[in-house]
């Protein structure tokens, strides 16, 4: 067994003991980093020197009976999170080399906590995308089949943990972009209650949507991870104060009696794979096994609304968000005669493809005279949604979907039809909406050997419950294998 | 409903968004599928209907205060145009 197989908690505790040391454990995952990265393209900035003087670090301040949660163990970070002198582009050309003069809260609560941070994933420029093609330093590619994209936008946090770069890897989801990554990627992705955790340091794309969360290919080290980084923040004023629930506890379940656990009704007719559907039935079977209850619910704004709703309300926050990227204070900046051409050309030069689409539709929806058909119209439909959960919830525990409809599709399939892009995240998308926490878990391996998802909802601060179904389910079916990068 | 290349091309520009010819095309086209794709919100039944607003556990009111931030130097030095501790844009105010 290879150290980089190893999960994140038995990596910290080999390394508390003393039977290990951090640059032991760092090194071998740099070398599996290095050894895959000219294949998969998962991280932006590698920080190998970085990662082995803090690994020196964490030795020494262990030998001084330092109590670290998580020595010595090797993680990856979305490159939208600030890391205090180390390039952060948001997969973006506007960001030019850019480097934040702090480090946003969750990269410090890691750090604090005794992990080394490896690199910079990819991701889709400005986390708008469901592929990871979407960036300015190329597409990740997924490490189960190579021609194949590992979904986004946190793909590159997805590819690095499935292929054994880190065990743990932070990611942000604003409509999926954590739990579809994980599904298609074959590990757990969690994206925690609206308001949980810390987004300070967090480059902003559609603020009241926006979450930080851990993916991961053990479920104690996912618990562990949420620990860590959903301690309260002051400095980020959407951050709900209070204490967390000691997360891990809730893998002590090994059965769902006196559960009640929706599903979609008529999820059959959905447009969806056949090997996504078939894993899909076998978890319900598995709940079900487990004494789960399990409820038929019905949802038809969500699925059959959420989609445009998201697509509206998202774009109009980052129209607004991504009006800062103007070439004054930092990163990219192209010449003018006025302030205005500085502003056109920095703009045009600087963004992508989707992120120009978005924040043209973005400023469209709050233009004068269209804000009322497009932009309240949105936020109404978005209370529809939001009530819609509040009453399935009087019903059940927890909700269980697919997390995507189709396996990893192949890299340009989609590219050129941003809809059917955005069908990927059907089943996601209206959980942010309505601010709730929620996993995808991989539940098996289609016969071409491509992992497949399952998403478990909870009501507001349900991540307790969320771990709970969690366990059960990866009692049945295992942990998540690690990827071997290759073709399919 | 048809957007036209001007449309896209007005808009642009309230973004401060240069595009090339060939974006704009291509830009008009996605455009249009995306609005269509809006206006099946108006199947739904919306009157009476407040807008969203996040309910639960609020997050607290605190103190409007300056703090001290010992990182000035840092920011400045990400300046693309710096004159000591100014950034340098291109002239705004036109002379008389």
């Amino acid at each position: 067994m290879e150290l980089w197989q190893l999960p994140a908690w038995k990596i910290a505790e080999e390394v508390r003991r003393g039977n290990l040391s951090a640059s032991q454990a760092v090194e071998s995952h740099i070398r599996r980093m290095e050894s895959l990265e000219p294949s998969i393209n998962a991280i932006i900035t590698p920080m190998p020197e970085e990662a082995r003087k803090r690994a020196l670090a964490i030795d020494e301040a262990l030998s001084k009976g330092a109590d670290l949660p998580l020595a010595g163990v090797p993680v990856a970070v979305k490159d939208l999170l600030c890391t205090k002198g180390v390039r952060t582009t948001c997969g973006s050309r506007v960001l030019g080399e850019w480097k934040p003069p702090y480090s946003a809260t969750v990269v410090r609560y890691l750090e604090e906590s005794g992990a080394v941070v490896i690199g910079k994933a990819n991701m889709d420029e400005f986390a708008m995308g469901s592929s990871t093609e979407q960036s300015a330093f190329g597409a990740t590619s997924n490490p189960w089949d190579v021609s194949r994209v590992p979904g986004g936008s946190s793909g590159g946090s997805a590819a690095a943990v499935a292929a054994g770069y880190a065990p743990i890897a932070l990611g942000s989801d604003t409509g999926g972009s954590i739990r579809q990554p994980a599904a298609l990627c074959g590990v757990y992705g969690l994206k925690p209650t609206y308001g949980l955790v810390s987004r300070w340091g967090l480059i902003a794309y559609a603020s009241s949507l926006d979450q930080v969360g851990p993916f991961s290919r053990d479920l104690a080290d996912l618990a562990l991870a949420l620990e860590v980084i959903s301690a309260y923040d002051p400095l980020d004023s959407t951050c709900v104060p209070g204490s967390r629930p000691r997360y891990r506890d809730a893998l002590k379940a090994h059965d769902l009696k006196g559960q009640r656990i929706g599903f979609l009704k008529g999820y059959q007719d959905f447009d969806m794979d056949d090997e996504v559907k078939e894993k899909f039935a076998l978890a319900l079977r598995i709940c079900q096994e487990g004494g789960a209850e399990m409820v038929e619910v019905s949802l038809p704004v969500s699925t059959g609304y959420g989609l445009p709703c998201y697509y509206i309300v998202a774009p109009a926050e980052a129209s607004s968000n991504l009006a800062r990227y103007d070439g004054v204070q930092y990163g990219l900046s192209e010449e003018g005669k006025s302030i205005l051409e500085l502003y056109l050309k920095t703009r045009g030069k600087g963004f992508g493809n989707e992120v120009k689409r978005r924040i043209l539709v973005g400023t469209y929806v709050l233009s004068s005279g269209y804000y009322d058909a497009y932009y309240l119209v949105a936020q109404k439909v978005r209370r529809l949604i939001a009530d819609e959960f509040t009453a399935a919830f009087s019903a059940v525990d927890a909700l269980i979907t697919p997390t995507s409809p189709t396996l990893a599709f192949k890299k340009g399939e989609k590219l050129d039809d941003p809809i059917q892009m955005y069908m990927s995240d059907l089943f996601t998308l209206p959980v942010n909406l309505a601010g709730l926490p929620a996993i995808s878990m991989n539940v098996g391996y289609s016969k071409a050997g491509l992992p497949v998802g399952v998403q478990i909802v909870a009501p507001r601060w349900g991540e307790t419950e969320i771990l709970k179904v969690a366990s059960v389910l990866t009692d049945a079916v295992g942990s998540p294998k690690v990827a071997m990068g290759g073709e399919g | 409903m048809a957007v036209s290349e001007a449309d896209v091309r007005r808009v642009a520009l309230l973004a401060r968004l240069e595009v090339t010819d060939e974006e704009a095309r291509s830009l008009t086209e996605h455009f249009g599928k995306i609005l269509e794709h809006f206006h099946r919100l108006q199947e739904l039944e919306l009157s009476g209907v407040d807008p969203f607003s996040l309910e639960g556990p609020g997050t607290p009111w605190r103190v409007d205060e300056a703090k001290p931030w010992d990182g000035r130097d840092e920011i400045l030095s990400e300046a693309p145009r710096r004159e000591g501790d100014f950034f340098v844009v291109p002239r705004i105010v036109e002379e008389e």
